[in-house]
C-alpha cells in the first residue's frame, strides 16, 4: 500500500503513514492525513515533490493529490513564516475588535495581510470563523488558539512567539494566559 | 436480453415509456425535447457532473397519502435533468417560466466572469456557451465588478492551450482524463471562484488522447495550438473520413478549407472509436497530408526531375511494365485504399501476368501469420474492438496497447471501468515503467527480450496449479512444468483470473516478430487452449489497411518484400512500382534499400509527396491523399469503412486505382471502373473476403470482411 | 423553561474528560443499557425520544438509523460530523474537548444499533486540541472494552473508531462533501436523492453510511440511560429535549448554554448576562446561515425548530450571535458574503459565481460606491442561487443576505446615499475580499 519509492518521508513518518492507511479501505482515502504528514515531513509546507511523494506512496495520480491539497486552506502550497498567525475576522470576532488586532499586527510586524516577514518568522492572514467565538477575538498560530486577543495585548503574543524556538510556544505571558479561553491554557499536545 | 424495466414518465405533457433510471435529459431528447446543458456528457461519469446547473427542470412525483389518495408532489427545488433518473410516474416540465428563469440565472452567472472575447475565440460559431446565450442571455450585463483574470493562452502541451478565463468549470476535460483515457492528467486546483483546471505542477499535458478534451470543452478554454486562429468554423467545410494513422480506422471528420485539412475531429462510431480520437490521428493526419505535395508526374532527367504530362509518364511506365511482363513487381504501402490494391492486382495479375505483389507488415513474417491462422483461425481479430467490452478478461501480450492501438486500449479500459472485464498483460521489460494497461491491470508480467514463450509457459504452469481440474495432454503438462514462485505473485494473480473461464487475448504486432516467434506462438496456443480462448486470440496489425492488403493477396506474394528489393538489385525485377510506400525512410535497413533501389533497372513511385524513395525513381506519379478522393479501408477488425473526398486533388494528382486503370487501358485491357463503387462491386464479386461488404453498411458502422483463405 | 444541563451537566467536573471520572458520573451506562436490548429496541428508544439532528437540519435521528440495511453484509460506516465550521457555533468543539467519552459512547450505541463495524470522527482540522482529547478517549475506551472486538463481551458487536482530520473547508461539514473528504477527495458534495442513493443506502466507499452531528451522538447515552420518554418530556412536543446554544457577540458572558428547547429567545440572552455595549439590535440565532432577526422581532420567539421558523429564521446549529446597536449590518452582511464566497467549493455555477458576485457588490457598497439598484441586484442574485445550487451551501449563502436586506434595508440605503455607515464613527475594514489568501495560495 505505502509504496517505497524514493522520497523525504522519515522512517517514523513512513510508519505512521502505514498505520493511517490501514484505517481506510483503500489507500486513496488516506490522502488527507498523508498530506498532513507530508506537510510536517517537508517542514511546514507542500512543495511539488511532497505532493508527488504522497501520490506515489498512495498510488494516486499526482494531479489528483495536488487538486486535493490545493482545495483545503490548511495545506500550505508555499513556504510561509515559522509562525503562521491567523486572525479570525468572521462575524463575532469581526464585531469585537479583530480588525484592530490586524492593524496592530501589521504595524508590529511591518507586513500586510498575506505576507511573511523578511526574517521568515511570521506570516499574517485573516481566517474564517475559528469557532471559538466565545473568546473573540481569536487568533490561531499553528496548532494553537489564543482567545481574548485585542489590540492592547497582541504585542505580548508576538514577543512570546518571537522568542520561542519552535512553532508551538510552551508558555505565554500572563496577560495572554489570562485572556485565553478557560481550560485552554497548559493543555498538552500529542 | 434487456431486463431494464420500463417506466412511465411525462415530459411537457408527452407520455413516454423509458428505461428506469435513464437520465431525463436523454428521455427528453428522444422525445424531441432539447434541454440546454454544458457539463453533461453521456460518456462521462455523473459523479463530478451535474455542476453547471443549466439543465434545471421542474419535477413532480406521485405520492400516496395516508388516505390512499395519490397526488403529485412537486419537488420544491428545480432538478438537474442530466442527473435525474427516470422513475415511475415522474412528471417533468422543461419550459415553464420558472425553469427558463433558472436557466437565465445560471447563464448570467456563467457570463459574469467570462471574457466575452468571442471575436478572437476559436470556439466562436460552434460554442455551446455562445449558442445558449442566444436563447437565455440577457441583453446587457448587470455585472460591473472586476472580472477574474488569468494569463491568456497558457500552453498545456505542444497540442493544447488553456484559457482559464473562458473555463466554466464543467469538469468535462478532467472527467475525460479520469474516466476515459485514465491518465488523470487534468484536475481541478483550488476552489470556489478560484477553481481552475491544471496538470500536476504545470507539467505538460502529455496524454495520448489530449485532443479529445478540445472537442468536448463546451467553451473555448481548451483549444488546439495547431488550429488556433486558423479559421472560423463557418468558413470550414467538413467531410466524413477515416483516420489513416493506425489500423483502428477511427471515424473522423475532416474540417477543411482551400484544399487544406485544418483539423480532425472524432465522429461517432459505436463499433470502433465511439467518438474519440487519439492524438496521433488528430494531430498527425493533417501534418501527414499537408506540406509540399506532388502535383504533376515527374520524369528522371539525369540527376533531376522534369515535369511531364500524364501521357508521357504513363507511356514510359506502360512500356517498361509491358516489357517486364510477369517479372514486374509492385510494392504497396499501408495507406492505399482497398480499391487501389484491387486495381493494382488487376493490373499486375490480369494485365501483366505477374504475381509479384508485396506489402510490408510490421515485422511479422507471413509464415508466422500462417501458423497463427492455423492455431487461432483465419480472422486475426475475431473478438473485434467493441467485442472486447464483453470479454470477462483480456490478456494483452507483448504490446504497450495504448501506444500501439489507442482505441482498442480505450475499449479495454472502458470495460474495466464498468467492471465488465479484467485486464492482464504480459509485456516486454523494455516497455515504459507503467504501461497504460498496467495502471489498472489485475496482473502485469514482464519478460526480457526473447522471453515471451517462457513467460507464457510460466503462466500456463501457474494456471494448471491454480486449477488442477483443467484437462491437458501429457505433452502440455510436461512442457508447462511447475509454477515458479519468485515473480512476486504476478503469474499466480494472472492465473486466478485466467482460471475463471474463457476470455480474450490481444497480441501485439511485435510480439511475434522476433526470432522466437515459433515457440511464442506455440506457447500462446497452449495458453489459449487451456483457457478455452482459442477462438478469441486477436493478432494486431498496425497499418491503416493491413487487413485489406492481406485480403487482397498482397501479403506473402511470390517474392516477398525482401525478394522484391533483391530482385530489383539483381535485375530479376526489371520494373518495380512502389505505391504509397517509402521504404528508404521506413524500413529498418535504409542503406540496403537504397543500395537495391540504386541498381533497379526501372523504378516508378506513386505517392503524395516527393519521398526519399520517390527521389530515386525513374518516374514519379502524384497520387491523392485520403482527403482528396473516395474509397474504403479495412481496419484491424476486418471492418471495411468508407472515406469521402473532401476537396480536389492537388494539380493533376490521381488516386492509385485510377493510375492502374489508365495503365490497363494502355496495355489494351480497359477496365470498366468509373469510380470507387465499381471497384468495390468487383471486389464483392471476385474477392471472397469482400463477398458480404454491402454499400449500405459502409456508411453506418462499416461492413465486415468474411474470413476466408486468400485465393490467388 | 430555562437552562437545563443534560449534556453539559458535568462539564466542569475535574477529570471528566478521562474515563474514570466519566464512568463515575454515569458514563457508559447508556452503552450497557443498549447492549441489553435488541438492536431495533435501541432505535425505538431513540424514536421515542424524538431526538432531531443537531447539525443544523433537525432531521429525526431515528429515521436515519432505521434506514440502514438490517440484514445482509454489515459493511456499514458510522460517521460523526465534528467539522463544526458554521460561524458562531462552538458547541461540538467544547463537547469533544471536555466530554469526549460522551461522544464515543453515543457512537458506540449507534454502531450497535446500526450494525456498523467502522466509524470515523471527522474533526475540523483546526481543532487539534479537541482531536487530541478524542484520541485519548478512544484509546481509553478501547482498553476498557467499550470499543474494539466483542464490545462488553457481546459476541456480535465489534466497532473500531478512527479520527479523520479535515484541512480547512467549511463545505466539508455538508454531509456528502464530508464523505468525499473522508475518501480523500476534494471536499465537494455528491449526488443525493432523487439523483443518487441516500448515504444510508450507499455512502462512503459504496457502503451504507450513517452520519450525525457530535451533539446528536452526545444525546444518545442519556436517552439510553434514562429512556426515550424521559428525553421527550423535555422541550416542546415537536422539538423535544435540550439543545446547546453557542452564545457570542455583544453579551456579558459568552459561552455554551444548554437549554430546554422552547425557551424564549430573550431568556437565553439574559442567561448570557444580557447585551453589553448598547441596546440589542439583532440576533442571528442559529449560525451565520440563518436569517438575522431584528431586535423588534425577538420578543416572543421561542428557541425550538418551529418557533424559529415561525419567526422567519431557523434554529440551525445553535450558533447564537447577539449584536448591539453599534453594529453595522451592511458590514456584517459583507463579511457573511465573504465567508460563503471563500468557502464555496466551486463545483456548481450558482454558488461559485453568485457568492463571489455578492461579496464584490457588498465590498463596493461599503467602499462608498454603492448604487441604489445594487440592493435589488443583491436580492436578485440571492434568488438565482437559492434552490439551484448543488448542495445547500448556496441556499445558506443567500438566506442571510436576503434577510439582512429585508430587515435592514434602510441601512443599505444609507450606505448608498451617503457612502458611509449609518453607525456614527463606524469605518469598515478596508480589506477588500475577506480572508486574504494564505501566501501559498496566491497565483
Ligand atoms: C454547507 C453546510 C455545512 C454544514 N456544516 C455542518 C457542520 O459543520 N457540522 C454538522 O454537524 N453538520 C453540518 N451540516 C449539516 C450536515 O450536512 C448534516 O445535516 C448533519 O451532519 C447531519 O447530522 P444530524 O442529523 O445529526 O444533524 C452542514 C450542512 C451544510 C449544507
Ligand atoms: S476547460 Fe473546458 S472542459 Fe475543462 S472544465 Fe473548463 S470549460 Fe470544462
Ligand atoms: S448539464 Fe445538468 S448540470 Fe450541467
Amino acid at each position: 500500500m505505502v509504496a517505497s519509492s524514493a522520497g523525504r518521508f522519515s522512517e517514523a513518518g513512513l510508519a505512521q503513514l502505514t498505520e493511517i492507511v490501514s484505517h481506510y479501505p483503500d489507500a486513496g482515502g488516506a490522502i488527507l492525513p498523508a498530506l498532513w504528514l507530508a506537510q510536517r515531513e517537508y517542514g511546514g509546507w507542500l512543495p511539488a515533490e511532497a505532493v508527488a511523494e504522497v501520490a506515489a506512496r498512495l498510488g494516486r495520480p499526482a494531479s489528483e493529490v495536488q487538486g486535493v491539497a490545493s482545495f483545503y486552506t490548511m495545506y500550505n502550497m508555499q513556504q510561509r513564516g515559522r509562525h503562521h498567525i491567523e486572525v479570525c475576522t468572521c462575524l463575532t470576532c469581526g464585531c469585537l475588535g479583530a480588525y484592530e488586532v490586524i492593524d496592530r499586527l501589521e504595524q508590529l510586524l511591518g507586513i500586510h495581510l498575506g505576507q511573511t516577514t523578511p526574517d521568515g518568522e511570521f506570516s499574517l492572514t485573516e481566517a474564517e470563523c475559528l469557532n471559538y467565538c466565545e473568546a473573540a477575538t481569536v487568533v490561531q498560530v499553528g496548532e494553537r488558539y489564543f482567545g481574548g486577543v485585542n489590540a492592547g495585548n497582541v504585542a505580548d503574543l508576538i514577543d512570546r512567539l518571537r522568542g520561542s524556538d519552535d512553532c508551538t510556544p510552551v508558555s505565554l505571558s500572563n496577560a495572554i494566559v489570562e485572556a485565553i479561553v478557560p481550560g485552554r491554557a497548559g493543555a498538552t499536545h500529542g | 436480453m434487456n431486463d431494464t424495466k420500463l417506466v412511465n414518465v411525462t415530459i411537457n405533457g408527452v407520455a413516454l415509456q423509458v428505461p428506469k433510471g435513464e437520465r431525463i435529459i436523454e428521455s427528453a431528447r428522444r422525445a424531441g425535447i432539447d434541454i440546454p446543458y454544458f457539463c453533461y456528457h453521456p460518456r462521462l461519469s455523473m459523479e463530478n457532473g451535474a455542476n453547471c446547473r443549466m439543465c434545471l427542470v421542474e419535477m413532480a412525483m406521485p405520492r400516496t397519502g395516508p388516505d390512499g389518495m395519490v397526488t403529485l408532489a412537486k419537488h420544491p427545488k428545480p432538478q438537474t435533468a442530466c442527473s435525474l433518473p427516470a422513475d415511475e410516474g415522474m412528471v417533468v416540465e422543461t419550459e415553464t417560466e420558472a425553469t427558463v428563469k433558472a436557466r437565465k440565472g445560471v447563464l448570467e452567472f456563467l457570463l459574469i466572469n467570462h471574457p466575452l472575447d468571442c471575436p478572437v475565440c476559436d470556439r466562436g460559431g460552434e460554442c455551446p456557451l455562445q449558442n445558449n446565450t442566444l436563447h437565455y442571455g440577457a441583453g446587457a450585463s448587470r455585472y460591473i465588478e472586476a472580472k477574474r483574470r488569468y494569463p491568456k493562452a497558457y500552453p498545456l502541451s505542444e497540442h493544447v492551450v488553456l484559457d482559464r478565463e473562458r473555463c466554466i468549470q464543467c469538469a468535462r476535460c478532467t472527467r475525460f482524463t479520469q474516466d476515459i483515457s485514465g491518465d488523470a492528467q487534468l484536475d481541478f486546483l483550488k476552489r470556489g471562484a478560484d477553481t481552475q483546471i491544471g496538470t500536476f505542477n504545470a507539467e505538460a499535458f502529455s496524454s495520448l488522447f489530449s485532443g479529445n478534451t478540445i472537442e468536448i470543452c463546451p467553451v473555448g478554454a481548451l483549444t488546439s495550438r495547431h488550429y488556433r486562429f486558423q479559421a472560423r468554423p463557418w468558413d470550414l467545410a467538413t467531410q466524413k473520413s477515416i483516420c489513416t494513422e493506425c489500423s483502428n480506422g477511427c471515424s473522423i471528420k475532416l474540417d477543411h478549407r482551400d484544399g487544406q485539412v485544418l483539423r480532425v475531429n472524432g465522429r461517432v462510431n459505436e463499433a470502433v472509436n465511439e467518438e474519440w480520437t487519439c492524438d496521433r490521428g488528430k494531430f498527425g493526419l493533417p501534418v501527414a497530408i499537408s506540406g509540399e505535395r506532388l502535383t504533376a508526374p515527374l520524369l528522371r532527367d539525369g540527376d533531376r526531375f522534369r515535369e511531364v504530362s500524364w501521357d508521357v509518364a504513363l507511356g514510359t511506365v506502360a512500356e517498361k511494365l509491358q516489357r517486364a511482363g510477369k517479372q514486374a513487381a509492385v510494392l504497396a504501402g499501408s495507406k492505399l485504399a482497398n480499391e487501389d490494391l484491387y486495381a493494382l492486382q488487376a493490373l499486375f495479375r490480369g494485365g501483366l501476368g505477374s504475381t509479384r505483389s508485396g506489402y510490408r507488415l510490421g515485422g511479422q513474417s507471413s509464415e508466422a501469420r500462417d501458423v497463427a491462422a492455423g492455431l487461432f483461425g483465419l480472422n486475426p481479430m475475431p473478438t473485434g474492438i467493441a467485442g472486447l467490452e464483453a470479454s470477462p478478461w483480456t490478456l494483452v501480450v507483448g504490446s504497450d496497447l495504448a501506444v500501439e492501438q489507442p482505441i482498442v486500449f480505450l475499449r479495454l479500459r472502458k470495460s474495466w471501468r464498468f467492471g465488465k472485464s479484467k485486464a492482464l498483460e504480459i509485456i516486454p521489460a523494455s516497455a515504459p515503467g507503467k504501461t497504460h494497461v498496467g495502471a489498472f491491470a489485475a496482473s502485469s508480467v514482464r519478460y526480457a527480450e526473447g522471453g515471451l514463450a517462457e513467460a507464457l509457459r510460466r503462466t500456463c504452469a501457474a494456471l494448471l496449479a491454480a486449477n488442477p481440474g483443467l484437462t491437458a495432454s501429457q505433452e502440455v503438462l510436461a512442457w508447462a512444468g511447475s509454477a515458479v514462485q519468485n515473480d512476486g505473485g504476478a503469474a499466480r494473480r494472472m492465473a486466478e483470473v485466467l482460471a475463471t473461464g474463457p476470455g480474450a487475448m490481444v497480441v501485439g504486432e511485435r510480439a511475434l516478430a522476433g526470432p522466437d516467434w515459433r515457440e511464442a506462438l506455440a506457447a500462446l496456443g497452449h495458453l489459449a487452449a487451456l483457457t478455452g480462448s482459442s477462438g478469441s486470440v486477436n493478432r494486431l496489425v498496425s497499418g491503416c489497411n493491413d487487413r485489406g492488403a492481406d485480403a487482397l493477396g498482397f501479403v506473402g506474394g511470390e517474392l516477398g518484400v525482401a525478394g522484391m528489393l533483391a530482385g530489383a538489385a539483381s535485375g530479376s525485377v526489371p520494373a518495380l512500382w512502389i505505391a504509397g510506400a517509402d521504404p528508404v525512410t521506413q524500413y529498418h535497413d535504409p542503406q540496403s534499400v537504397i543500395a537495391s533501389l540504386e541498381r533497379a533497372p526501372f523504378l516508378v513511385v506513386s505517392d503524395i509527396k516527393l519521398t526519399a524513395t520517390a527521389r530515386m525513381a525513374d518516374v514519379v506519379l502524384p497520387s491523392c491523399s485520403v482527403a482528396e478522393r473516395d474509397g474504403t479501408f479495412t481496419n484491424v477488425e476486418g471492418r471495411v469503412q468508407r472515406f469521402r473526398q473532401a476537396f480536389e486533388p492537388r494539380g493533376s494528382a490521381s488516386p492509385d486505382w485510377l493510375i492502374a486503370a489508365r495503365l490497363l487501358q494502355r496495355l489494351g485491357k480497359p477496365s470498366v471502373w468509373f469510380g470507387w463503387q465499381d471497384l468495390l462491386a468487383e471486389m464483392r464479386a471476385h474477392v471472397p473476403a469482400f463477398g458480404e461488404v454491402g454499400f449500405d453498411a459502409l456508411d453506418k458502422d462499416g461492413a465486415m470482411l468474411v474470413a476466408t483463405q486468400v485465393v490467388d | 423553561m430555562a437552562e437545563l444541563q443534560v449534556l453539559l451537566q458535568h462539564r466542569n467536573v475535574p477529570g471528566i474528560d478521562g474515563i474514570d471520572v466519566y464512568e463515575s458520573h454515569g458514563g457508559y451506562a447508556g452503552l450497557r443499557a443498549a447492549l441489553g436490548k435488541e438492536r431495533q429496541a435501541v432505535i425505538d428508544e431513540v424514536k421515542a425520544s424524538g431526538l432531531r439532528g443537531r447539525g443544523g437540519a433537525g432531521f429525526p435521528t431515528w429515521i436515519k438509523w432505521n434506514g440502514l440495511p438490517k440484514s445482509g453484509p454489515a459493511q456499514h460506516y458510522l460517521l460523526c460530523n465534528a467539522d463544526e465550521g458554521e460561524p458562531g457555533t462552538f458547541k461540538d468543539r467544547e463537547l469533544l474537548l471536555k466530554l469526549p467519552h460522551m461522544v464515543v459512547e453515543g457512537m458506540a450505541i449507534a454502531a450497535y444499533a446500526t450494525r456498523s463495524a467502522n466509524g470515523f470522527v471527522y474533526v475540523r482540522g483546526e481543532f487539534v486540541e479537541s482531536a487530541t482529547q478524542l484520541r485519548r478517549a478512544i484509546d481509553q475506551a478501547h482498553r476498557r472494552g467499550y470499543l474494539g472486538r466483542n464490545i462488553l463481551g457481546h459476541s456480535d458487536f465489534c466497532f473500531d473508531l478512527h479520527i479523520h482530520t479535515g484541512a480547512g473547508s467549511y463545505e466539508c461539514g455538508e454531509e456528502t462533501a464530508l464523505m468525499s473528504s473522508l475518501m480523500g477527495e476534494r471536499g465537494q458534495p455528491r449526488l443525493k436523492p432523487p439523483h443518487g442513493p441516500l448515504p444510508v443506502v450507499s455512502g462512503v466507499w459504496g457502503s451504507p453510511t450513517l452520519i450525525n452531528n457530535v451533539e446528536t451522538y452526545a444525546c444518545v447515552p442519556h436517552i439510553l440511560t434514562h429512556g426515550g420518554a424521559w428525553y421527550a418530556a423535555m422541550g416542546t412536543q415537536r422539538s423535544p429535549g435540550t439543545k446547546i446554544f453557542s452564545v457570542s457577540g455583544h453579551v456579558a458572558r459568552p459561552g455554551n448554554y444548554e437549554i430546554e428547547l422552547g425557551t424564549p429567545l430573550t431568556e437565553l440572552i439574559d442567561l448570557a448576562g444580557g447585551v453589553v455595549g448598547g441596546a440589542l439590535k439583532a440576533v442571528i440565532p442559529g449560525g451565520s446561515s440563518v436569517p438575522i432577526l431584528p431586535a423588534e422581532k425577538c420578543a416572543g420567539v421561542t428557541l425550538d425548530y418551529e418557533g424559529c421558523q415561525a419567526a422567519g429564521t431557523m434554529l440551525g446549529s445553535g450558533g447564537f450571535m447577539v449584536f448591539n446597536d453599534k453594529t453595522d449590518i451592511v458590514a456584517l452582511m459583507r463579511r457573511t458574503a465573504q465567508f460563503y464566497a471563500h468557502e464555496s467549493c466551486g463545483k456548481c455555477t450558482p454558488c461559485r459565481e453568485g457568492t463571489r458576485w455578492m461579496s464584490r457588490v457588498l465590498d463596493r457598497i461599503t467602499a462608498g460606491a454603492g448604487r441604489m439598484e445594487d440592493i435589488d441586484l443583491l436580492l436578485s442574485i440571492c434568488d438565482q442561487i437559492d434552490g439551484r445550487s448543488y448542495c445547500p451551501l448556496g441556499d445558506a449563502a443567500s438566506w442571510p443576505i436576503r434577510a439582512g436586506i429585508r430587515n435592514f434595508r434602510h441601512e443599505f440605503e444609507h450606505w448608498v446615499r451617503h457612502g458611509s455607515s449609518p453607525i456614527p464613527g463606524f469605518v469598515p475594514p478596508v480589506r477588500s475580499h475577506g480572508p486574504s489568501p494564505v501566501p501559498g495560495r496566491q497565483e
